[in-house]
C-alpha cells in the first residue's frame, strides 16, 4: 500500500545517509459515546504518518511527517540528517534484515470490518439503557463508549527488511455513577475483543453496575498496616506503572531499582512475570517490533528471580545479549523499550482461598493517581484507592476512599499468593487477584 | 490553507444530511523535541503534523471525522461520513467572511530559524549547572519542545480565520541519589512565544531550583498520615484547584450533570477570600491564545468572585447544551480531536496575607512547597495529589522536610476549607489531558491555607 513512498525514501536516504529505516503507520478508527440515550460524540478517522531513522557515522536522526507529498518527503530526510549530526548517543545503532517469526497469530478479524455502524450504535445505547435501569441507585452513566480500529504497520530499511502486518480490535467501556444519601461512587467495566459478536450489552452493563453499587456504604477504618488483595485490574495497573523498572534502557540510564540485580531474587517465589508478544489472547501481540525484530515470549521474573531486562537491539548489544523484541516506536518518536503483553502468571489458588488466607484484609478494586502518586525511580507509591474490608473470607463492607502506600519492590517480595482469575486489561497488562502481606493504609 | 470554494463545498456536503452546524479545522504544525540525558543529546525529533477535521452538530450530538489529506476529495469524504451519522432539521451556510486575527502574543524568533547547535548549547548549560548544584545529583534530564501550529477554522455561521500559535518550553529534571534511594526535582518553564523566551531565562536559577528539591527530599523522612491543616504554596500548587475544581467548571462536565457545581451558579461555593479566574489573554503565557480552536477571540473569564460561582468555561457545544454563552474555551490538541471546553491560564487570585502569616497560623500541619501531579474522580470530585517537596509545620514555623505525602480530599469540600490566601501569586506551566487531547495550560495561585485535609504518608 505504501511501497511507492518507501521506495522514494530509501532512495533519498541512500543519497544523504549511511542507512535509513522507514516506518509507516496507517490507522482507521471509529468511536461513539452516548449519554442518556443521546449520541454525545461520534468520531471517524482515516490517518497515516511516517517516521524515518537515518544513520550517519553510527548516530541516529529521527523525523516524521503526516503530509506525504514530495516536498515533505524531502523535508523529513533533510531534518533527520541534521538531527543525526547533533546526536551523541554512546550506543551504536544498527539496522538489519531480521528473519520472520515462526508463529501464527490472529491479529485481524475480517468480520469486524463488516459490522454496520447502526449495530455499533445500537449496542452502546443498549449498554447505557440497561445500566440505567438495573439499579435505581445509578443516577447517571457519565461515560459510555464504543470504539473500534484497525492499523497497518509497514517497516522497511536499507538492509532489505520489508515487513507489514495489520491488526484490528473493538472495545466497549462504561462508568456509571451511583448515589445513596450523600455518598456518590463511580466504577467501570470494559470489554476488549476482535470479535464484535462477543460484546454483550447485558453482561457488561451488569458488571459495571455491580462494580459501582457495591462500593456504596463505604465506611471509615483505622489507619495502619493491612494485608491486601489487589484485584486483577489494580494489580495490572501496578505492573504497568512500574514496568519501566524492567527496561534495559532505564537500567543503563541509572533509573531502575533493578540495576545489578540479574539472577537475584527481586520478588517472592509466587511472582513469575512474562512479556509475551506472541500471546494468543493478548492485544499487544505482533509478529515483529518496531525494528522489525521477531517477537518472542520472554520470561522476565521466574519464581521471584530476575532473569532478564527487556531489550531492543541497541541495549542488547551493549549488554552482549539478544534483543527481546521490545523495541518500540510510533512514527513520531525515537526507539524506546516498552512491554508487549506483560503479565503476572496466574497461580493455582481460587479466589475463596486467597481471601481466606488472612483473617482480615483489604481488597483494592480501584486505584487513581498512578501517574503522580507513584515514583517510578524510587519505587515509592502513595495512591488513592477504593475497596472492601474482608474478615475470615467474607466481604464485610465497602470502605471510604483511602490511601495505600509502600514501595513496589517491598511489595513484590511480600506477595503471598496469586489467584487463578487471570485477565488481560485494556492497557494490555495482565494479572490475577494477588495477595500482599502488608501495606500502609490511611483513610 | 484551503480556498474559499473548497471550504464552502465541504461545509455544504457536511450539512447535507440535516446537520445544523458544520465546521472545518485544518492544521499544519512544525514540531521539534530535543532531549539530553547522561550529558549527551540522546534524541532529536523534528516533524510535521498535518491534517484536518470536519465537525457537525445535530442538536446536541457532535459528529467528527478527520483525515491527513487536506485535499478537496479527502475532506469531502470526511464531510460525507459526518453527514450520514444522524438526521436533523438542517441549516444553510452564512457567506464566509475572512477575518484577521489580532496577535496578542507576538513571536520574535521562530523555532526553525534557530540553529540546532544553539538550542543544544542552552541544554548543555542547564545540565552543567544542575550537576554542579550538589554532589548527590547523579542524573539530569533536559528537554526542549517547540511547536509552531498554523490553523484554519471555518464554519457554517460565516466564520473564516487563520491563526499561528507558537509554544516553547524547556524542562530540567535533576535526580539525587543517596544509599541507593533516588529523588527527583523538576522545573519546566514554557511560553506562548518563540525562542526569545529561552534566551530570556535565568538558567542558573532554574538549574538550582530543580536540584534543590531533589537534594532536600533525599534527606527527608516519610510524612505522617492524618488530618491536619495544609499550606499549599504558589505556582504549581494551583494544580489542585485546576484538577479538583477547574475540570468540574468545564461545560464538558457541567452539561452531563457530572459536575458538583452544575446547579450552583450565583451561589457561594467557597469562602469570600477565594476569587478564581481563567484567562486566555495574558501576554505570552503558556495557556494563552489569540482565538480558541473554534475561532472565538480569547477571553478573561472570572469563575469565582469572592466565593460566588460566576461562570463556567464554555465551548460551542457546551453552550448549546447548557444555554451559556461560549467563553473562548473550545480547545483541542490538534486535528485528531474535536474541541471541548478546556482551561487556559487558571488561577486563584492573590489575597491579603503574606506566606509567613499563613505558616504562623498553623500549630501542626504540612507545608506543601511544591506539588506533584494528581488526579480527580469525575462525578465525585474526590482527588489525590502527591507533594513533591513538603515540610512539617510545628508551632507556626517550617520544620523538617518530609517526603511521600499525598493530599486526599474532595474538591468542592476542600474549596470551602480555604481560610487564608497569600499575596505571592505565581504561575506554572503544564500539559492538561482530557477528551480533546493534551493542551498547554497554566495553573497558578498564591499560597493558600486549607484548614483540614487528609494527608496520606508512610510513617506510622
Amino acid at each position: 500500500m505504501f511501497n511507492n513512498i518507501i521506495d522514494k525514501l530509501l532512495k533519498l536516504g541512500a543519497q544523504q545517509a549511511d542507512d535509513i529505516e522507514v516506518l509507516i503507520v496507517g490507522e482507521n478508527s471509529f468511536s461513539v459515546r452516548v449519554h442518556d440515550q443521546q449520541i454525545e460524540a461520534f468520531n471517524y478517522s482515516d490517518s497515516k504518518g511516517l517516521g524515518i531513522r537515518v544513520l550517519i557515522d553510527g548516530q541516529v536522526g529521527v523525523s516524521y511527517t503526516e503530509d506525504f507529498n514530495e516536498s515533505a518527503l524531502q523535508m523529513v530526510v533533510r531534518e533527520a540528517v541534521a538531527n543525526a549530526r547533533i546526536n551523541e548517543q554512546a550506543e551504536k545503532v544498527v539496522l538489519a534484515n531480521y528473519p520472520e517469526v515462526d508463529a501464527k497469530l490472529e491479529l485481524f478479524n475480517e468480520s469486524l470490518e463488516k459490522v454496520p455502524v447502526e449495530d455499533k450504535v445500537a449496542l452502546i445505547k443498549d449498554i447505557d439503557r440497561i445500566a440505567r435501569k438495573l439499579d435505581k441507585r445509578i443516577i447517571n452513566v457519565p461515560y459510555c463508549m464504543y470504539g473500534d480500529g484497525k492499523s497497518i504497520v509497514h517497516i522497511a530499511n536499507s538492509k532489505g527488511l520489508n515487513k507489514q502486518e495489520r491488526t484490528n480490535s473493538t472495545y466497549s467501556f462504561l462508568s456509571p455513577l451511583a448515589q445513596s444519601g450523600e455518598e456518590k461512587r463511580a466504577a467501570h467495566a470494559f470489554a476488549l475483543t476482535r470479535d464484535f459478536s462477543k460484546l454483550n450489552a447485558e453482561e457488561l452493563a451488569r458488571e459495571a453496575v455491580k462494580n459501582t453499587v457495591e462500593l456504596l456504604g463505604g465506611q471509615k477504618f483505622d489507619a495502619g498496616m493491612y494485608p491486601v488483595v489487589f484485584n486483577g485490574e489494580t494489580m495490572a495497573s501496578m505492573l504497568s506503572t512500574f514496568s519501566g523498572l524492567f527496561s534495559a534502557r532505564q537500567v543503563h540510564e541509572g533509573r531502575s531499582l533493578l540495576a545489578g540485580k540479574l539472577g537475584q531474587s527481586i520478588a517472592s517465589d509466587h511472582v513469575t512475570l512474562l512479556d509475551d508478544a506472541l500471546h494468543p489472547t493478548g492485544f499487544s501481540s505482533r509478529y515483529f517490533d518496531s525494528e522489525g525484530y521477531p517477537s518472542q515470549s520472554t520470561l522476565v521474573v521466574d519464581a521471584g528471580k530476575l532473569k532478564t531486562y527487556l531489550h531492543n537491539t541497541v541495549t542488547a548489544a551493549k549488554d552482549g545479549v539478544h534483543s527481546t523484541g521490545n523495541g518500540t516506536r510510533g512514527y513520531k518518536g525515537d526507539l524506546r523499550i516498552t512491554p508487549s503483553n506483560f503479565y503476572l502468571k496466574p497461580g493455582v489458588a481460587t479466589r475463596g482461598e486467597l481471601f481466606s488466607a488472612q483473617p482480615r484484609l483489604i481488597e483494592i478494586v480501584a486505584l487513581s493517581g498512578l501517574h503522580s502518586g507513584a515514583n517510578a525511580v524510587s519505587g515509592d507509591f502513595s495512591l488513592s484507592g477504593e475497596g472492601f474490608l474482608w474478615e475470615n473470607g467474607e466481604r464485610k463492607h465497602s470502605l471510604q476512599m483511602f490511601t495505600v502506600s509502600g514501595n513496589i519492590l517491598d511489595m513484590l517480595h511480600d506477595v503471598q499468593a496469586v489467584a487463578d482469575d487471570f485477565q488481560f486489561q485494556m492497557n494490555t497488562f495482565g494479572a490475577a487477584s494477588t495477595l500482599v502481606g502488608g501495606l500502609s493504609f490511611s483513610g | 490553507m484551503l480556498s474559499q470554494a473548497v471550504i464552502e463545498r465541504v461545509l455544504e456536503r457536511a450539512l447535507s444530511g440535516g446537520a445544523d452546524f458544520a465546521e472545518i479545522f485544518a492544521e499544519n504544525q512544525y514540531y521539534s523535541n530535543i532531549q539530553l540525558n547522561d550529558s549527551r543529546i540522546k534524541q532529536a525529533v523534528v516533524g510535521r503534523d498535518y491534517g484536518g477535521g470536519v465537525r457537525v452538530f445535530y442538536g446536541h450530538s457532535a459528529i467528527y471525522a478527520y483525515t491527513n489529506e487536506l485535499t478537496e476529495a479527502a475532506l469531502l469524504a470526511a464531510a460525507n461520513a459526518v453527514s450520514k451519522a444522524a438526521s436533523g432539521e438542517g441549516t444553510s451556510i452564512i457567506a464566509l467572511e475572512r477575518r484577521q486575527v489580532e496577535s496578542l502574543h507576538p513571536m520574535m524568533t521562530p523555532a526553525d530559524k534557530v540553529a540546532k547547535e544553539q538550542k543544544v548549547e542552552v541544554m548543555r548549560k542547564l545540565d552543567r549547572l544542575a550537576r554542579a548544584a550538589g554532589q548527590r545529583i547523579v542524573q539530569v534530564d533536559v528537554a526542549m519542545v517547540e511547536r509552531m501550529q498554523h490553523v484554519m477554522i471555518a464554519n457554517s455561521e460565516g466564520l473564516w480565520v487563520e491563526d499561528d500559535r507558537t509554544y516553547t518550553r524547556i524542562s530540567c529534571a535533576s535526580i539525587a541519589e543517596k544509599d541507593g534511594e533516588k529523588q527527583t526535582g523538576r522545573v519546566s518553564p514554557g511560553a506562548h512565544a518563540g525562542f526569545e523566551f529561552i534566551e530570556g531565562l535565568d538558567l542558573e536559577y532554574l538549574a538550582n531550583e530543580s536540584a534543590r528539591t531533589a537534594l532536600t527530599m533525599i534527606d527527608a523522612g516519610y510524612a505522617p498520615s492524618g488530618k491536619f491543616p495544609v499550606i499549599i504554596d504558589n505556582a504549581f500548587g494551583g494544580v489542585v484547584f485546576h484538577e479538583a475544581c477547574g475540570h468540574a467548571l468545564e461545560t464538558t462536565s457541567v452539561a452531563k450533570g457530572a459536575s458538583v457545581f452544575a446547579d450552583k451558579l450565583g451561589q457561594q461555593i467557597a469562602p469570600s477570600v477565594v476569587t478564581a479566574i481563567d484567562d486566555g489573554t495574558m501576554n505570552g503565557m503558556w495557556g494563552s491564545e489569540n482565538i480558541d480552536d473554534e475561532g472565538m477571540p480569547a477571553q478573561r473569564t472570572v469563575l469565582i468572585e469572592n466565593g460566588i460561582l460566576k461562570s463556567f468555561m464554555v465551548d460551542k457545544l457546551g453552550g448549546r447544551k447548557t444555554g451559556y454563552s461560549p467563553t473562548g474555551s473550545g480547545r483541542r490538541q490538534g486535528y485528531k480531536y474535536a474541541p471541548t471546553s478546556r482551561m487556559r491560564n487558571t488561577y486563584i487570585d492573590r489575597g491579603e496575607h503574606s506566606l509567613d502569616q499563613l505558616i504562623a497560623s498553623v500549630d501542626y500541619g504540612l507545608y506543601a512547597k511544591q506539588m506533584g501531579g494528581g488526579s480527580v474522580m469525575p462525578g465525585t470530585g474526590n482527588f489525590n495529589f502527591s507533594v513533591l517537596e513538603g515540610y512539617m509545620i510545628r508551632g507556626g514555623k517550617i520544620a523538617e522536610p518530609v517526603r511521600g505525602a499525598t493530599l486526599i480530599g474532595n474538591g468542592p469540600e476542600s474549596l470551602t476549607k480555604i481560610s487564608m490566601v497569600a499575596d505571592n501569586l505565581a504561575f506554572a506551566e503544564g500539559m492538561c489531558g482530557s477528551v480533546s487531547g493534551s493542551v498547554p495550560t497554566c495553573v497558578g495561585q498564591p499560597a493558600i491555607k486549607v484548614d483540614e485535609i487528609v494527608v496520606g504518608g508512610r510513617k506510622e
